[in-house]
């Protein structure tokens, strides 16, 4: 017995003790006939305790038990400790053996000390409730903790659901968490086993068909501890697992499901963690709503991007498909390089609106066939500053905007718009010039058809250092070189193509 | 029965482990401080002890030293309950060694995950 529990049984002891005068030993038992209190062996109260039940009821509670010596008094009492049943005992003494026994004094004494030990017994209990209740809560609020970090670390692709199933698995003590959404084929799991599952794939494909149809019909979390549960051969077959399914709601369709897995070996899945299942359910509704935002958002914002492209290649049918594939092969210059992940989404919005203020340019110059006069030239030049101009209006590309704005410089600082030169042009801009250089000589225009690679790789070579960076000259050259399927894909001509 | 010994100033926490653990059939004593500890441990020492580090009189980390310097006849694992923020006051327990640790808020079922790893470890060590 814990350690204050023992103190506090002693106090009701010494309380009894004095309530019942001196004429009395008296002690503490349980229901099993233990002696609790006090705590040396004492026979003649054991033998009293061990036969309560046997004795005649005299009053309303107390008991007359026969022993060796005479007879004892016995009161049914809690355990404060809210452990159970027990007894208070007491033992006239013998030496001097007591003449006359005043019962009622006795019975008012044991029912006085009996009514504080329940009140104890019973507050003890509430508060094991309480305790429990505040256990579960705890679980929970780890859960959510958990959830929280997941979410405010990461962007919202399928690694978040990975960590989200990990932390449920680790949280709940279960051995597999799995999320799965039958109509994108999409299965994420993650396993804190307890013991090795063999067959986790096929188990795992098992539950995107029956066990996932059941809980979309019945539209409530599914828990099935029992290996001869009643539903088991409509919903899973030869899985010997305890299952605890939850619907993943989207408004009022069921597309997704989360499921927990334990082996036989382990607890059943309880109340408290069906709810803790929902609570996790109920977050990967909203990971997944948001991913459906994000997506939008995205979708929304590369098709603005498309209309704004669109503009500028109306403007000059020859230069239409120009901006995609001076993105395209700036994305694969980016990679080549090792670029971050957030340089090469500027370099993705700038080499892909890198010619945006040409919609500013007036048609006469920028269709003309042939070479321009000066003053013709030097409104080509003002593009660039025009790409900045209506970039800057997007925060969400104040990182692309010098890609767009720069790409016109040269190396040695005798381009536009500002004669920058060398790695004062940013990195973003030399990258789209070499694309943009690339293509500009490869494509078609109205005054003239397309060159080769070959012829294209000449030109470049001729003017790297001069106009081109030439380290990233190099680099492009070694993509080309290393897809040839690349260029195929662009239409871009070969030199055997002529003969 | 395994017992676990645990030391909390703050009888909630103790309440909570009990009633958690109890399920899993371990026998819970609590002890208020490092004091109440050693008198428990000197009498009838745990299979394992959960330990808070702030306690009035004396608290985890005098207790954990006291341990090291005079181990008891049968020595048992001990966790350090630390709250998350608290974690650069960890260094003690790392230089008395085989102290793990428990963040605060703890839950009732990662500890009833640790200590079950603890036994298993004892079990194979022994």
């Amino acid at each position: 017995m814990p350690e204050g529990h023992t103190k506090e049984l002693a106090r009701y002891g010494r309380w009894l003790l004095r309530s019942a005068g001196p004429l009395f030993r008296v002690a503490i038992g349980n229901a099993e006939g233990v002696l609790l209190w006090p705590a040396e062996a004492d026979s003649a109260l054991g033998e009293a305790l061990g036969a309560c039940l046997d004795g005649p009821l005299i009053t309303d509670c107390m008991r007359k038990v026969p022993v060796a010596d005479g007879a004892a008094y016995a009161h049914p009492a809690k355990l404060p400790d809210g452990s159970g049943d027990g007894w208070l005992i007491a033992l006239p003494s013998l030496d001097p053996a007591p003449r006359e026994i005043d019962l009622d004094a006795l019975a008012d004494a044991m029912d006085d000390v009996a009514a504080a030990m329940s009140d104890a017994s019973r507050l003890n209990a509430e508060m094991d409730l309480l305790a429990t209740e505040l256990a579960e809560r705890y679980e929970e609020l780890h859960l959510v903790y958990d959830i929280d970090r997941h979410l405010a670390n990461q962007d919202l692709g399928n690694e978040v659901l990975q960590g989200l199933l990990q932390s449920c698995a680790e949280q709940l003590n279960a051995d597999v968490a799995c999320f799965v959404r039958p109509a994108d084929n999409l299965t994420i799991s993650a396993a804190h086993l307890s013991k090795p599952i063999h067959n986790l794939d096929l188990v795992l494909v098992e539950m995107r068909g029956d066990l996932f149809r059941f809980v979309s019909s019945s539209r409530a979390t599914v828990v099935m501890n029992g290996m001869d549960d009643s539903r088991r051969p409509y919903i899973l077959t030869d899985m010997p697992y305890k299952v605890l399914a939850c619907p993943v709601f989207q408004g009022l369709e069921m597309p997704a499901m989360l499921t927990l897995l334990n082996h036989q070996s382990k607890p059943d899945f309880s109340n408290s963690d069906r709810r803790l299942g929902e609570v996790m359910a109920h977050q990967i509704a909203n990971v997944m709503r948001m991913q459906g935002m994000f997506a939008e958002m995205r979708r929304f914002t590369e098709q603005m991007a498309a209309a704004l492209i669109e503009a500028v290649e109306a403007k000059d049918p020859y230069t239409r498909g120009h901006s995609e594939r001076v993105h395209h092969l700036s994305m694969r210059l980016g990679q080549a390089l090792r670029l971050r992940s957030e340089e090469m989404d500027n370099l993705h919005w700038g080499s892909l609106l890198h010619d945006v203020g040409k919609i500013g340019i007036p048609d006469a110059v920028l269709c003309k066939p042939g070479r321009l006069t000066a003053d013709e030239f030097t409104f080509i030049k003002v593009h660039p500053e025009r790409s900045y101009e209506i970039l800057r209006h997007v925060e969400r590309l104040k990182g692309a905007i010098d890609g767009a704005r720069h790409h016109q410089e040269k190396f040695d600082g005798s381009g536009y718009p500002h004669g920058l030169r060398g790695s004062s042009i940013p990195i973003l801009a030399r990258i789209i010039a070499v694309a943009d250089t690339y293509d500009s000589i490869t494509s078609s225009r109205a005054y003239r058809a397309g060159s080769t690679h070959e012829a294209a790789v000449t030109e470049m070579q001729r003017v790297s250092g001069t106009q081109l960076d030439p380290e990233l000259l190099d680099v492009f050259l070694r993509v080309c070189e290393d897809d040839p399927g690349l260029l195929m894909r662009l239409g871009v001509r070969r030199e055997w193509d002529d003969h | 029965m395994k017992r676990l010994l645990v030391v909390d100033d703050e009888p909630h926490v103790a309440r909570v482990l009990r009633v958690s653990l109890v399920k899993d059939g371990w026998s819970v004593e609590v002890a208020c401080n490092g004091h109440e500890a050693l008198q428990a441990i000197a009498t009838n020492p745990p299979d394992v002890m959960i330990t808070d580090i702030q306690m009035p009189g004396m608290g985890g980390e005098e207790l954990c030293r006291q341990l090291r310097s005079t181990p008891p006849a049968r020595p048992f694992p001990i966790l350090v309950m630390t709250s998350m923020t608290a974690r650069d006051q960890r260094s003690w327990a790392q230089e008395l060694g085989g102290i793990e640790f428990l963040e605060k808020p703890v839950s009732p079922r990662r500890v009833a995950a640790i200590l079950t790893q603890l036994i298993a470890r004892e079990k194979n060590n022994a």
